[in-house]
This record gives structure tokens, C-alpha cells and sequence, in this order.
């Protein structure tokens, strides 16, 4: 695969050519903001003319005492706990029972399972937001079953907000997962599966026996993006519970929106400080993915 | 089968960029050497783009327009604060006709604050129109902490005097004034009076009451009729704030939080968690619910807000000409008053034609000669309501209103708005009424009322401070 | 083998009974938040706050009040306002797209196909970026707009997405399938390095560039704080702003919400469907 030795100087020039334009604008559109960005988190005061704080690391040793942001820190955690290994096991298992080839109308199911990934983000809590409403589907057709005898307040109630987030992103990624799966899955020779039928393993063996362990990178990469993305979730807090009732759903991107442009003056020192924090627990969890599930050399 | 449809996708994506003046071919017919000159050849490709958007009509890509008699305003609410907008450009367009205001609508008050805060903090204005309609419990701090962002109106030619000095309040800071006010916050307590004649009740009898009258009365509405006297959304939302100005008193002491240990408001938040409990006031969980369940879907006999929830009442056409509207209770049992929400106009700092702006805001809302008909058209179009005390004269304000039985409520309106006490404000006015929300949830559930507000006022504290 | 397959077909799909069901309710769970949208954007807002699951007849008013609302958003009159604010963000989009797909896939071409020790290292820094949370580069974003006298021009809303870390590991993990050897002939050839970018490559790598496409259309599509911030002008306004217009205020209309929402996500399931095949095997190369 390395090809060192048929390297010129003239190709080694043109790599670094190639990779230069994406390469600057990284640096210039995420590095360089985000160094400016730890800079203005030990500052105080309007961003017009921000002063340093004193001492110079107080906006971080206040997080330690924010109640509102420890609890929206809970409330993340909480979502990435109980929705990500929900949605990802939900994504592997629809991609081995999608990629049996027996399966009639695989095309048809495929898509319909992907759909909601082609709905925007604003749209579907709106969507939710009204599914769930007090008088809405949800409960009337609830009520109809008789499972329910009166309209449960399911964004007003800590424990039922949460869980129509958890729903929601459910809803909204594990076909996008699925892809990922199923097209991992594409790249295992079938006949593995084959020889595997043909020992006797069941479903539930083959799927922890031979599906999981061969998806493991698969697994690692989808497993990075969707840490990566709950500890950033933001659209969803905003718009289905606005973080409420008191703060019960707020995700940390929310509270670090609120402190900065979301309510009354911004507090860009903090709120910077803040959004720090949530880059270095981004950064440790993937770390820890990473090298738990490294296979290579 | 495949490449037919990649190479019509991509046709069709290259037509649009054509279609809307974009240079074709970003990317796919360039051959320059490097990445890098790749990129900037493409960059120059497009550099027509806004140039070609720009051209349907005479206007700048910034926040503000080139044509000398335009000017432009970012507002929301496209059934409230977007009709009196367009009434005001009416209004003025008769003693100047070139003149034009181009209304760029948000989605909500946020969206100005932001944008007020970018362009504060990144020194660069050139985002902002030439006014903008701000939110009131917010000015102060904004013009305090972005103060190149706006420009004042002393010199506009404004009589303050005619209009409510609770509402001045708000846009006046360090003794200068600021904004035109648009409307009216002044809270009404409207009740259905069908619904109290059949418990014995007339209008003058929730009128100048206690509150523990109130509850009285409200237990009695609730036994008889199964309806609550009034909703509110959220753990109480504004009714901490509204009943606290009744009493001629503010959350706030020195800009600091006044809730723990204040008896006042411990009376107060009481008559709130006795309501909810006794289920005379109805607690929604969210807005949607407040207006469309609990006013439009007829479960309350009452409602105390802000007056800009007449028009949501007036949706459920069915209780037409049941309705009045009366002054506030009040722990003593004097007539209270109170305000709630509203927005005044400001000019930016980035607003070159400052004399016009100034003009067009004392011609229409500054009430000029152009007030009336901007105030009349404003209330007709958008059910918006003056404070301005002159513009109240006109015809359109003494009419009985068919809804409320007749009764002439925009001109009782405006006279309320001028015995609302001045109280004092606080940015930090969301924050109290967020926390003090959720003492009243924690009270209702169980909680002790005074340990309740010791959390709320410390951790209020705690956010206060930097 | 084949024989034996033949006969217990019949056997096979009875015990395949399970996965339909399974796969049934999961489809129906799918599609019905979308079926949903399509009912409420034909019903008043009463019916639709009521959870009223069948179709109305109020498409045209809501449809009329949705072009109302788009005019009222650009001052336009007579009804071409949706149709300016879907040409805005097709333009955004597919702008954003065009250059984010090459930009990122030379960069892959680049970090693969003439990889070393200092390039793997550079995309582990790179890949950093993708930690970096939205809201706090912001406001350092903002100000440098401002400073290069960018804002209000489509490239305040499209440089800071061009050069994705994502798509660069997409293209990166891709080019492992692009063979070496055939670079190495067609220098014998005599065919310089960019050329062979745009000959060899691009034509290979056709589903790659398919499914990113996909991915970053959707992301530009959908984006809506950052645009909304460095895109001041009314003229400029986006689908999304438009669903945000529309569903704040003090009264909100459900009914005309909802076919904004569908106006909003119709153009992303339609390039999904009509790119479905390419984006499963342009992941799939991108998974190996």
C-alpha cells in the first residue's frame, strides 16, 4: 500500500497541494476561532471591550458552581446514556435483518426506514412538538385505546419531556446509522453468513457472533459521531422543550446559547469557558472510543 | 440509469445556480494549477452573485437601504407589530410620498437582540436597519452594555408628556430618551360576566378586591360553573411580576433581587400557589396551551395579562359581547394597575438618515400629526394599542367594542396605562420570572414557600454576578 | 446447495415472518410523523392542534397564506416570495455543496493517495476540528466576517462549512479503493498529478461524491443559526428562516406551519431518493 519508494519531490509537492485548501480553511475557520475563542473565556465584560478576569481562570472554576449548567451537563449525559446505544443496536439489528437477501421489498423498507433523515431538524420538532401536544395525536389516539384516561402533559413533565427527546432523536438517526451498518455489512463477504447457517447458528448467534465483531470499526466511527453529537445537541432542546420545565431538558449547547446570545445581555467570557469544557469531554470520550475499539496494528 | 440521473441532478443543481444570477461551472470546468488558485478562481466566478441579487430593486446588502427617502426596520410579529408598521409607513407617506419603510420581519424578539449583540461586540454595524423594534424589560442593559448601537431622541421633537411615563421607563436611560413606544403593555383583567351573573356577580364586584375576595369568588366560579377565573402558562410565568406592580412594587431593590424575606411577595406568590391548588387559576405548560386550551378553548372565566391577549380572546367567537375588562386586585383592595411586555421603536447606530427616522417617529407613533391615523389603523390591522394619550382621542378609541359588551375598553386602556406605577427593572427579568417559576412548581408540590424563595434569590444572585 | 435453497423457499420467507413485522412497525413508525405532516398541511390549525389525522381541505388556503407570508418576508408581492426564498437556499446549498465536495475530495485525494507519516498526523489534527462546539466559535467567526467585509454575501454562509473534517475522512477512507498502481502507469504516461485528479479520480469516485453531496446539501439545507446571523438583509432569507417566521409570534397557524415545513423538507427527500443508490455505495467505500 505505501508506495515511499515511487514518492518524487514533484508528487510529495503536489500532495501537500492537494490537501492545502481544505487544510487552511480548517485551521482558519475552526482553529483560529477557537483559540480566539479561549482567549475571550478568561475575559469578562460586553465583547466590544472584554477585560480579563480575576483571576484569570474564574469563568471555569464557576462552572463548578452552576447549578443550571450541571444540570443541563446531567440532562446530556442522560440523553447520550439511554438514546445512543438505544438507537445504535436498533440501526445494526434493522441493517442485518435489511441485508438478508431473502427479505422481499429490501429497497422499499431501506428507504422508508431512512426517511426521516431527509427531514430537516426545525421540522421535525415541529412535528413532534405537535404530535405531542396536550390535545394532540398522541394522546387523543392514547385515550381512543383506553390506555390512558386523561391527556398525559407529555413536554410539561420532566420525566415524559425527556423521553419524547429521547424518541425524537431516536426517530430522526437511526436510519442514518442503518446505512452506515448496512453498508458495512455489504463489505463482508455473504458466504460467511452462509457457512454460518449451515453450522446452526441461530439469528441472535450470528448477529453477536459474526455481525457485531466485523461491523467493530463501523461500530467505532458511528459511535464517535453520535457522542459527538448528543454532547452538542441543541436544535432539539430548543425547539420541542425550550428546556423546560425548569431546565429539565436543557442540553449543554442550549445553556451555553443562552449564555451567549439566547437571554439578555451575552456573557461571551463564560459562556466561551463553558463551550471549552464541552470540547474537552468531546474530545476525552472519543479518545476513550478510540482506543477501545482500535483493531488496527 | 445511474449516470442519467447524477448528470440531471447536477444539471438541474448548476440551473439554479444560473437562474439565480450565480456564474455556472464553480468548480467542474476549472483547471488552474493549485488547489489554492482553484479555490480563488472560483471565488471570483461568484463574486457576481449578490451584485445580481441586488438587483430587483434599489437595495444595499447591509442592514440599511441607499435610497435616501427609505428606511428599514426589523420587526416581528406579522399579526401585531408588522401592521402597525405598515399603518405608520401609510401614515407618513401623506406629508412625505416618496417615502418607504421596508419591514424585515424575524421570528422573534431574540433575533434583534442577537443581532444587536454581534454587531456590539464585533464593532461592525453594518447588519443593523436603520431601526429596530426592541423588547422593553431588555433596553436598559442593551444600550448600557452596546451603547454605540443606538442613537437618542432628544432631539426628535417628541412631547414625552403625552404619553405613559411606566412605558417611558422602560427606553429612558440616564435621563435620555431612547425609543418611540409602538404598544401598550398595560394588563388587563377581563372576565366573562355572563359566567359571573350566574354566580351572583356583577363586574363591580371583582372591581378594587382583595385577592383573598378573589379566591373567594373564584372558588365559588370554580364549584358552580367548573371553569377557573383565570390561566397562565408555564409555573405562573408573569403573574409574580404583574400582581408585585399592582402593589406599586418591584421584584428588584438597587438591581438586586427583593424576593427572600419580602413579605409582599410572599402574600403574593401565596394567593398564586392557593389559586392553583384550589384550581381558580389554571396552570398551562406551555403557551399554545395557555391561549389556544385554556382562553380559546373556554375553560377560564377570566384572563389577566398584558392587553395584547384581547385579540387571542377574541378568537372564540362564541362568548362575544360576554366579556369586560377591569382593573387588577390588589392585596389591600384598591384598584390595581400593571403592565406586561411590549416594545418601543429604536435608531441604530447605523442609521445615516437619522433625520428622517427621527421624523417618521415623531410624525407617527411620537404623536405627530400622522399619529392618529397611524395608532387607529394599528389597532384596526393589528389590534395594537397606544400609550400615546392624544393619539387615544380619535373616534376609533371611544367606540364601544361589540366583543366586550360594548364597553369602550381601547380608551379605558390607555387611561389605565397612565396610573401604572413605575417600578424598578432588571435585565436579569427573565431569569427571576424562570426561577421564580419553578419555587411556585416546587411550593404547589410540597415545598416550603420561604426556603423556595432563598433558592430562587440565591441562585438568581449567583447568575448575576460575572 | 442452490436445489436445496429452492425447495425451502416457501420455508424460508415463513420463518423470515418475524423480521416483516418487525420491519412493518418500524416503517410505520417512520413514516408516520411524515404522513402527519402532509395531513396537518391540509388542515386548520384548530384541526391540527385537535390531532386530526386525515386529510382537510384547507391545502389552498394554507398554501395562499404560506405565499402571503413568504411575500411579507421579502416585500415582494404577488406570490413569488416562496419561490425567490427556495431559489435562495438551493443557491446556498448547492453552492455550498459544488465547493465543499471538491475542495474536501482533493484534500482526500491528497491525504490517501500520497500519504506519509506528517500528512496522518495533520488529519489527526484535522479531525480535532470536529469536536470544536458551533456556538463557541461564533462570535471569532462573526468578527472576521465582518473584518474581510463578507457579511451579507454568500460566502459569510458558506466558508465556514467548506472544508469539513467529515468529509475529508469520507473521501480519505474512500481513495483506499482508488488502486495506486493505475497512477503509477498513467505517470509513465505522462499525465501530470492534477490531470489525474480530474480524469482518473472524479470519474471513480462518482458514488463517493454522491453520497457527500447528499450529507452536505442536507446540513446546508438545514443550517440555520449561522446564516441567520451573518445574512442581515431580508432579501437573503432561507427556507428556515421562513419556518422560524412562521412559527413565532403570539398566534401561531399550524395549518400554514406545516406547509412550510413541507415546502421546507420536500427538496431533501427528493435528492435523497434520487441519489439513494450512489449514497449506499459511496458509505460503503467510505466503511471499509
Amino acid at each position: 500500500m505505501n508506495k515511499k519508494s515511487g514518492v518524487t519531490r514533484k508528487q510529495e509537492v503536489w500532495g501537500w497541494a492537494f490537501l492545502a485548501p481544505a487544510t487552511i480553511l480548517i485551521f482558519v475557520m475552526s482553529f483560529w476561532p477557537m483559540i480566539q475563542a479561549f482567549i475571550m473565556s478568561l475575559k469578562k465584560g460586553p465583547a466590544a471591550n472584554m477585560v480579563w478576569q480575576e483571576p484569570l481562570f474564574k469563568n471555569y472554576t464557576r462552572i463548578l458552581q452552576d447549578k443550571t449548567f450541571l444540570t443541563s451537563m446531567g440532562n446530556t449525559f442522560l440523553y447520550l446514556i439511554i438514546e445512543v446505544p438505544i438507537m445504535l443496536i436498533l440501526a445494526i439489528l434493522l441493517a442485518q435483518i435489511l441485508n438478508n437477501r431473502d427479505l422481499k421489498f429490501r429497497g422499499g423498507f431501506r428507504t422508508m426506514v431512512f426517511m426521516p433523515c431527509a427531514v430537516s431538524l426545525v421540522s421535525y420538532a415541529l412535528i413532534f412538538k405537535s404530535l405531542f401536544a396536550t390535545q394532540g395525536l398522541i394522546n387523543s389516539a392514547l385515550m381512543h385505546l383506553h390506555i390512558i384516561s386523561e391527556n398525559i402533559n407529555w413536554l410539561g413533565t420532566t420525566g415524559t419531556a425527556r423521553a419524547v427527546i429521547i424518541m425524537g432523536l431516536i426517530w430522526r438517526w437511526t436510519g442514518y446509522n442503518m446505512v452506515f451498518y448496512l453498508a458495512g455489512l455489504q463489505n463482508i463477504e455473504y458466504s460467511v453468513y452462509e457457512a454460518a447457517k449451515i453450522d446452526g447458528a441461530n439469528g441472535w448467534k450470528t448477529f453477536w457472533g459474526i455481525t457485531v465483531p466485523l461491523l467493530r470499526p463501523v461500530i467505532v466511527m458511528t459511535f464517535i459521531m453520535s457522542i459527538n453529537g448528543t454532547l452538542q445537541l441543541f436544535d432539539e432542546s430548543v425547539n420541542l422543550t425550550n428546556g423546560g420545565p425548569s431546565n429539565s431538558t436543557i442540553t449543554m449547547s442550549h445553556y451555553i446559547w443562552n449564555q451567549s446570545l439566547g437571554v439578555g445581555v451575552a456573557k461571551f467570557g463564560y459562556a466561551s469557558a463553558l463551550a471549552f469544557v464541552v470540547f474537552i469531554m468531546v474530545g476525552i470520550l472519543a479518545f476513550i472510543n478510540l482506543k477501545v475499539g482500535d483493531t488496527r496494528d | 440509469m445511474k449516470k442519467k440521473l447524477l448528470s440531471l441532478l447536477l444539471v438541474s443543481a448548476m440551473a439554479v445556480s444560473v437562474f439565480a444570477g450565480c456564474g455556472g461551472g464553480s468548480g467542474s470546468s476549472d483547471t488552474s494549477d493549485t488547489g489554492a488558485a482553484e479555490e480563488s478562481a472560483d471565488a471570483g466566478e461568484e463574486a457576481e452573485a449578490p451584485a445580481a441579487e441586488a438587483e430587483e430593486e434599489t437595495v444595499n446588502l447591509g442592514g440599511t437601504s441607499s435610497d435616501p427617502n427609505t428606511l428599514t426596520v426589523a420587526a416581528w410579529d406579522a399579526n401585531f407589530n408588522i401592521p402597525a408598521l405598515q399603518a405608520a409607513e401609510k401614515a407618513f407617506q401623506a406629508s412625505n410620498p416618496d417615502f418607504k419603510l421596508e419591514i424585515k420581519e424575524v421570528s422573534a424578539s431574540s433575533d434583534v437582540e442577537n443581532a444587536v449583540t454581534l454587531a456590539g461586540s464585533s464593532g461592525d454595524m453594518s447588519q443593523l436597519p436603520d431601526i429596530v423594534l426592541f423588547q422593553d424589560h431588555y433596553i436598559q442593559n442593551y444600550v448600557k452594555n452596546y451603547p454605540d448601537c443606538w442613537q437618542s431622541l432628544e432631539d426628535s421633537g417628541i412631547d414625552w408628556n403625552d404619553f405613559g411615563a411606566e412605558k417611558l421607563s422602560y427606553s429612558t436611560i440616564d435621563g435620555a430618551h431612547y425609543g418611540a413606544p409602538v404598544d401598550n403593555g398595560t394588563s388587563v383583567f377581563a372576565y366573562r360576566v355572563d359566567i359571573l351573573e350566574e354566580c351572583g356577580y356583577t363586574i363591580d364586584d371583582v372591581t378594587g378586591i382583595t385577592w383573598d375576595r378573589w379566591l373567594e369568588i373564584g372558588r365559588e366560579v370554580k364549584e358552580k360553573t367548573g371553569k377557573a377565573l383565570m390561566s397562565m402558562d408555564h409555573n405562573g410565568d408573569d403573574l409574580p411580576y404583574m400582581m408585585m406592580q399592582a402593589e406599586g412594587q418591584s421584584q428588584w431593590k438597587d438591581g438586586k433581587p427583593n424576593i427572600a424575606g419580602n413579605d409582599t411577595y410572599k402574600q403574593i406568590i401565596n394567593v398564586i400557589v392557593t389559586g392553583a391548588q384550589d384550581g381558580v387559576i389554571l396552570l398551562c405548560n406551555d403557551w399554545t396551551e395557555y391561549t389556544d386550551t385554556s382562553i380559546i378553548g373556554d375553560q377560564v372565566a377570566g384572563v389577566f395579562n398584558g392587553n395584547w391577549i384581547i385579540p387571542t380572546i377574541e378568537q372564540n367567537e362564541a362568548a362575544s359581547g360576554k366579556w369586560e375588562i377591569t382593573t387588577v386586585p390588589t392585596l389591600s383592595g384598591s384598584e390595581g394597575y400593571a403592565a406586561n411586555g411590549g416594545s418601543s421603536l429604536y435608531i441604530t447606530g447605523n442609521c445615516e438618515k437619522a433625520d428622517l427616522a427621527k421624523q417618521f417617529l415623531a410624525y407617527t407613533f411620537g404623536g405627530g400629526d400622522g399619529a392618529m391615523a397611524t395608532y387607529d389603523d394599528a389597532l384596526r390591522n393589528g389590534g395594537v394599542i397606544t400609550t400615546c394619550v392624544s393619539a387615544s382621542k380619535s373616534d376609533v378609541y371611544q367606540e364601544g367594542v361589540g366583543f366586550f359588551n360594548d364597553q369602550a375598553i381601547y380608551s379605558k386602556i390607555v387611561d389605565m396605562g397612565t396610573h401604572v406605577p413605575t417600578i424598578e427593572q432588571n435585565d436579569y427579568h427573565y431569569d427571576m420570572r424562570e426561577l421564580v417559576g419553578n419555587a411556585i412548581t416546587n411550593v404547589i408540590n410540597g415545598g416550603d414557600i420561604d426556603s423556595e424563595l432563598e433558592n430562587a434569590q440565591s441562585e438568581l444572585e449567583f447568575r448575576m454576578e460575572e | 446447495m442452490t436445489e436445496e435453497r429452492k425447495m425451502n423457499k416457501s420455508a424460508i420467507q415463513r420463518r423470515l415472518i418475524p423480521s416483516y413485522i418487525f420491519l412493518i412497525i418500524v416503517c410505520f413508525i417512520s413514516v408516520f410523523p411524515i404522513y402527519w405532516m402532509l395531513t396537518a398541511a391540509t388542515n386548520n390549525t384548530y384541526d391540527v392542534s385537535q390531532g386530526k389525522i386525515f386529510f382537510g381541505t384547507h391545502a389552498v388556503e394554507n398554501y395562499h397564506a404560506l405565499l402571503q407570508r413568504a411575500d411579507d418576508t421579502l416585500n415582494f408581492k404577488g406570490g413569488k416570495g416562496l419561490w425567490k426564498i427556495m431559489g435562495n437556499s438551493f443557491l446556498y446549498a448547492g453552492v455550498q455543496t459544488i465547493l465543499c465536495i471538491f475542495i474536501c475530495s482533493l484534500a482526500g485525494f491528497g491525504f490517501e493517495l500520497y500519504h506519509d507519516k506528517k500528512k496522518d498526523r495533520l488529519f489527526g489534527v484535522l479531525l480535532l476540528a470536529m469536536m470544536i462546539p458551533q456556538v463557541a466559535t461564533l462570535i471569532p467567526l462573526f468578527r472576521m466576517m465582518s473584518s474581510m467585509k463578507l457579511l451579507n454575501t454568500v460566502y459569510a454562509f458558506i466558508l465556514p462549512a467548506i472544508s469539513t473534517p467529515f468529509m475529508i475522512m469520507m473521501f480519505r477512507q474512500n481513495s483506499r479503493n482508488f488502486p495506486p498502481d493505475i497512477m503509477e502507469a498513467a505517470r509513465l504516461d505522462g499525465l501530470s498529478e492534477i490531470a489525474m485528479f480530474f480524469r482518473m479520480y472524479m470519474p471513480v469516485m462518482k458514488s463517493t461524491y454522491a453520497a457527500a453531496a447528499v450529507i452536505t446539501f442536507m446540513n446546508a439545507w438545514n443550517a440555520y443559526m449561522w446564516p441567520r446571523a451573518v445574512m442581515a438583509d431580508n432579501r437573503a432569507a432561507t427556507m428556515q428562516m421562513l419556518i422560524a417566521n412562521l412559527a413565532g409570534g403570539y398566534t401561531v397557524d399550524y395549518g400554514v406551519l406545516m406547509m412550510g415545513v413541507l415546502f421546507c423538507s420536500v427538496p431533501t427527500m427528493v435528492i435523497f431518493f434520487v441519489l439513494q443508490k450512489q449514497f449506499a455505495e459511496g458509505i460503503t467505500g467510505s466503511v471499509k
